[in-house]
């Protein structure tokens, strides 16, 4: 029995779910589909790299109403955490806000308003977005008459929602890695898992066949002393006697393979960075703009690693800004802000604006009431998607009114999005490469919602 | 000689024998004059992996000798060994006290204290009553986060109610969780309770999101696993956590603003020495900041005491935290949660569902109507047959090791330390991916759940600890021993006094012959259950090295660093 069909077999029998069944059944349809006529082949480099801001960022202090009714209602909910308007970095968008108002960056975003106001803008701002079952209404929710994701404003439940291609998946997967099962037969190199974490574990990267390789900031860590160097024949021959023995234990089974796959894919990346010519973008020597230098140099040495799909992610933490948020959220938005901006100069450096594009996510956004110095856990919150091939310089979705117990308000300030991380999600996928109608095999919930393309990528 | 030696080893390793029918094996000692055990060495090995940071030679004699009853009556009469004492007693010497002391005194203790059950239940404790040193607002007080852990050390067999309490009024789960100067509701200001540490010690602390039967299985209704409380549940202890503040403040409660506001953490201006006491203190309560106004919905189930779970309107910031963290402590999820809990982090990823519920049952009722006694509740874990007996390679019972407690292992086994006594292992995180008290959030290290793509999913098995096992953390931490192993040892040249190094001198005189060498580590590193094929091949390359003075040493370090970069030994049963 190949292992495939195992773990198929296995999932039918314990975890009982027709919905993940039938996933795994028609995504290997899509992807014969793809490989087989070939659509994917040639020059046709890709990369989506999430950037994940772990704690809950809160957006509606990121993005901030600088005049008129917005920003009354924003002052009056944010009373002592509200930034004052002569901070803010003026957006100078093409279209007005569905509300009407003014916006802009906190103060220490300034490189990427630049990018914001420029022409033929790399950067827009995806409004309100959270996770949904169905698009609903103050008046739903309060009468529980629309199902809801369970366990909202829950840090580990909320940011596993926000990585899966559906809101009630039971099975940790995300909508990375679902892509990458897609697409992944595509890369020339088929030992290397075409998803690659800067940033450790996460549930975005994760698919059926596709399991995310994890690198370091410098690169991959090195087994030297059981590499394939001749005077260590003798050692590593008994290393890997004992690691690929066949283990009675599933753990042990486990183990062995992550080190087996940590073995056989550090050597190639270090071998392709070792070849690697510099880039001339400097990074901040920060930890998010560490992780986005190794994104970049791995994106560098794409072809001789035979990458023609990738999918990153990396992480900032430090968003749960329960207390002192003026000072930190500071510090997070200004790592965010030089990080992003470097990165984008690099893939402009490199050539490969256009084929790669850059997300937020993080887990919800915060109360638009206070709690003294700091936010609680809220829900809808707002996003930035960077890239050659994005049509920035515009807002993409609803702007919700900030008013505590308003219209939008879920209780105590937490926003109701109204734009589902579905829809966000889809709008990425299909500029990635899957077909109109694939997505509805990725993305199980997509026709619940008014549209699965919110328009902020241009037409491929 | 040689070859019949290492057949009989061989099949004896094959043979897995549950505690009770133990023979003793080639160099089993022979103390089998108690019915409750250890009756082998590897029986005693195993119950040390669980209960300390590492059996030795010595501690698998001494508890051969002493038998586990009279082990845990000597663990529960030693002294504590405090964790904040080495710290003042650094910067008494005048050294700057960084949370680097912190780390130092976590080493010195977990490989040297004497109380091992103890440091061990404290730091299975400290992954879970999280707090850490990643988190800005305490970052800068190390020696009042080692006196948090020294709340765990002493906690560690007393009652859970008690500790939920001593932690919660702790200034540094205070500013960690910011409950510290969190305030009633303020229409004016549009001020109202801070919900972290409500909704973490719900989620993380207690009872969990989704309700449990005792024996830790998730309660289902309508196919969906029913939720524990809601966030009017939240709320309703955000109100309860109101109004504390440091220990005696000026003017507690005068009703002044800039009091509350101002009120400083000791009794002298810093940089005298003093003027962090209060964070070594219990916050004080301040009624003036407390939201007494107003019901607050609290825990709701099955026999709870206050009616609807609805804590009355009123009450002072004491009463009403008392009251709490009764409805908290009281709710049946506590005893399956915290009993999983201790499973997971000394014995298994995957208990049974009876063997969680067996430990539950004593968390409940300690046999004489004491709930949440921890070291009933820990006895119970480590004494249970799912505990003592081998499980079978094919039940995938056992966990992943930590990776902080392979190299504590390393250390005990090979009495690993500097020769001026201090443990500079400062940023272990760097390369295994821990340290203690310094997880990335209130989440520890991993989730208790975790579990990655592939097999393990398919089969339904947890491994929390592979949630920091990646391609990178892997080989990093596998690397980081061969330093401890290769590059690390006493005697080395250059060797300084700082250098926390290995004693290689015991093992050198079984490197003559590799067989005696493996079955050594057998016992030592993996408590007999190596594979032959593993035995063989350990001794076939020890073997390729010459039986000289420096050969000896290398089948040593080869030999150890295979070991413990093996599946085999990576997977502890």
């Amino acid at each position: 029995m190949k292992r495939r069909d195992f773990l198929q077999r296995a999932l039918c029998a314990t975890a009982g779910s027709a919905l993940f069944t039938s996933f795994a059944g028609k995504l290997s349809l899509a992807h014969a589909a793809t490989t087989a006529n070939g659509r994917l082949l040639g020059n046709d480099y890709r990369a989506l790299v999430c950037v994940y801001l772990y704690g809950g960022n809160d957006a509606f202090n990121m993005l901030v109403p600088r005049s008129g009714t917005p920003r009354t209602r924003y002052a009056a909910s944010r009373g002592a955490l509200a930034l004052p308007v002569d901070t803010l970095r003026a957006l100078n968008p093409l279209a007005a806000p569905v509300d009407g108002g003014t916006y802009g960056f906190a103060a220490d975003m300034p490189r990427l308003a630049t990018l914001f106001n420029q022409a033929n803008s790399p950067l827009a701002l995806v409004t309100n977005v959270g996770p949904l079952l169905y698009p609903i209404t103050k008046a739903q929710y309060t009468a529980g008459s629309v199902p809801v994701p369970t366990q909202l404003f829950s840090h580990s439940d909320q940011s596993v929602t926000w990585q899966q291609p559906a809101a009630d998946m039971i099975v940790r997967r995300g909508w990375g890695g679902r892509l990458a099962d897609m697409f992944h037969a595509t890369n020339p190199n088929p030992s290397l898992s075409m998803n690659i974490s800067v940033d450790g574990e996460n549930v975005f990267q994760a698919g059926d066949d596709v399991v995310p390789y994890f690198v370091g900031q410098n690169g991959a860590e090195s087994m030297w002393m059981v590499d394939d160097s001749p005077w260590n024949a003798d050692r590593r021959a008994a290393f890997v006697a004992l690691r690929d023995a066949s283990h009675g234990h599933a753990l042990q089974r486990q183990y062995a393979a992550v080190m087996r796959r940590s073995m056989a894919n550090g050597a190639d990346i270090n071998a392709a960075l070792e070849g690697e010519a510099a880039l001339a973008t400097a990074f901040p020597d920060t930890h998010l703009g560490r992780q986005l230098r190794m994104v970049a140099r791995l994106i560098h040495v794409r072809a001789t690693l035979q990458m023609e799909r990738q999918i990153f992610f990396v992480g900032l933490g430090g968003f749960d800004t329960h207390d002192n948020q003026l000072e930190d959220q500071a510090t997070q938005l200004g790592e965010l802000d030089g990080a992003l901006a470097s990165f984008h100069a690099a893939t402009v450096e490199m050539g490969l604006a256009n084929a790669v594009t850059t997300f937020t996510a993080s887990e919800f956004g915060r109360t638009t009431s206070i709690n003294g110095d700091g936010t609680d856990h809220g829900w809808g919150s707002h996003h930035l998607v960077l890239g050659g091939a994005v049509s920035g310089r515009r807002f993409y979705g609803g702007l919700p009114d900030l008013s505590i117990e308003g219209p939008d308000d879920a209780g105590w300030g937490q926003i109701i999005p109204t734009t589902s991380v579905d829809q966000y999600a889809a709008t990425l996928a299909r500029w990635y490469g899957v077909a109109q109608g694939d997505l509805s095999t990725v993305f199980p919930n997509i026709g619940r919602f008014a549209t699965s393309n919110l328009g902020f990528m241009a037409a491929t | 000689m040689k070859t019949v030696l290492r057949a009989a080893l061989v099949v004896a390793s094959l043979v897995s024998v549950p505690f009770a029918s133990a023979g003793d094996r080639v160099f089993d000692g022979g103390f089998d004059d108690r019915t409750e055990g250890p009756h082998s060495d590897a029986a005693a090995a195993r119950f040390l992996t669980q209960a300390t940071f590492g059996p030795s030679m010595a501690t698998i004699r001494a508890l051969r000798q002493t038998g586990y009853n009279a082990w845990f009556a000597s663990q529960a009469a030693v002294a504590p060994s405090r964790h904040r004492p080495y710290l003042e007693s650094q910067a008494a010497a005048g050294l700057d006290v960084y949370q680097n002391s912190r780390q130092e005194a976590w080493w010195l203790h977990s490989v040297r204290a004497p109380d091992q059950l103890r440091q061990r239940v404290a730091f299975a404790l400290s992954e879970l009553l999280v707090v850490s040193d990643q988190g800005g607002a305490i970052e800068g007080y190390p020696i009042a986060m080692a006196n948090y852990y020294d709340l765990l050390v002493d906690g560690a067999f007393g009652n859970y109610r008690e500790l939920l309490e001593k932690v919660t009024l702790s200034p540094v789960m205070g500013h960690y969780l910011s409950m510290f100067k969190n305030r009633k509701p303020d229409e004016a200001t549009g001020i109202r309770p801070d919900e972290n540490y409500a909704r973490e010690i719900m989620q993380l602390f207690s009872v969990g999101l989704v309700r449990l039967n005792m024996d830790g299985s998730v309660v289902m209704s309508g196919g969906q696993p029913v939720p524990t409380y809601d966030q009017d549940t939240i709320r309703g202890f955000a109100h309860v956590f109101t109004g504390w503040n440091w220990a005696n403040c000026p003017g507690t409660d005068s009703g002044q603003s800039w009091r509350w506001d101002w009120c400083p953490s000791g009794p002298v201006d810093w940089p005298n020495p003093g003027w962090d006491a209060y964070w070594m203190q219990p916050m004080a309560p301040w009624q003036t900041y407390h939201a007494s106004a107003g019901t607050k919905q609290l825990l709701v189930y099955p026999g709870v005491t206050l009616p609807g779970g609805v804590l009355p309107a009123g009450g002072t910031a004491q009463s009403n935290l008392q009251a709490a963290l009764d409805n908290l402590f009281n709710h049946p999820n506590v005893a399956p949660f915290i009993a999983k809990h201790l499973i997971r982090r000394l014995v298994s990823s995957n208990p049974s569902p009876a063997y969680v519920g067996r430990v539950a049952a004593v968390f409940a009722n300690n046999g004489t109507g004491v709930r949440g006694d921890l070291g009933a509740t820990v006895r119970a874990v480590l004494m249970d047959s799912e505990a003592r007996t081998l499980p079978s390679l094919a039940s995938n019972r056992g966990k992943l090791r930590e990776p902080l407690l392979r190299l504590s292992h390393l250390w005990r086994a090979l009495d690993g330390r500097a020769d001026d006594g201090r443990y500079r292992e400062w940023n272990p995180d760097y390369y295994l991916g821990q340290a203690a008290l310094r997880s990335p959030t209130v989440f520890n290290f991993f989730l208790p759940d975790y579990r990655p793509p592939g097999e393990l999913t398919a089969l339904g098995l947890d491994g929390p600890e592979f949630q920091i096992t990646t391609d990178t953390t892997i080989a990093s931490a596998t690397m980081g021993l061969a330093y401890k192993i290769f590059y690390a040892w006493r005697g080395m040249p250059d060797q300084s006094p700082d250098d926390i190094v290995v004693d290689l001198q015991p093992e050198l005189a079984f490197a003559s012959d590799p067989v005696r060498l493996v079955d050594r580590y057998d016992l030592l590193f993996m408590n007999r259950t190596m594979s032959p094929h593993m035995f063989t091949t350990l001794v076939n390359y020890a073997q390729t090295f010459e039986n000289t003075a420096n050969g000896r040493r290398q089948r040593v370090q080869e030999t150890l660093w295979l070991v413990m970069g093996s599946p085999e030994y990576a997977i502890e049963r």
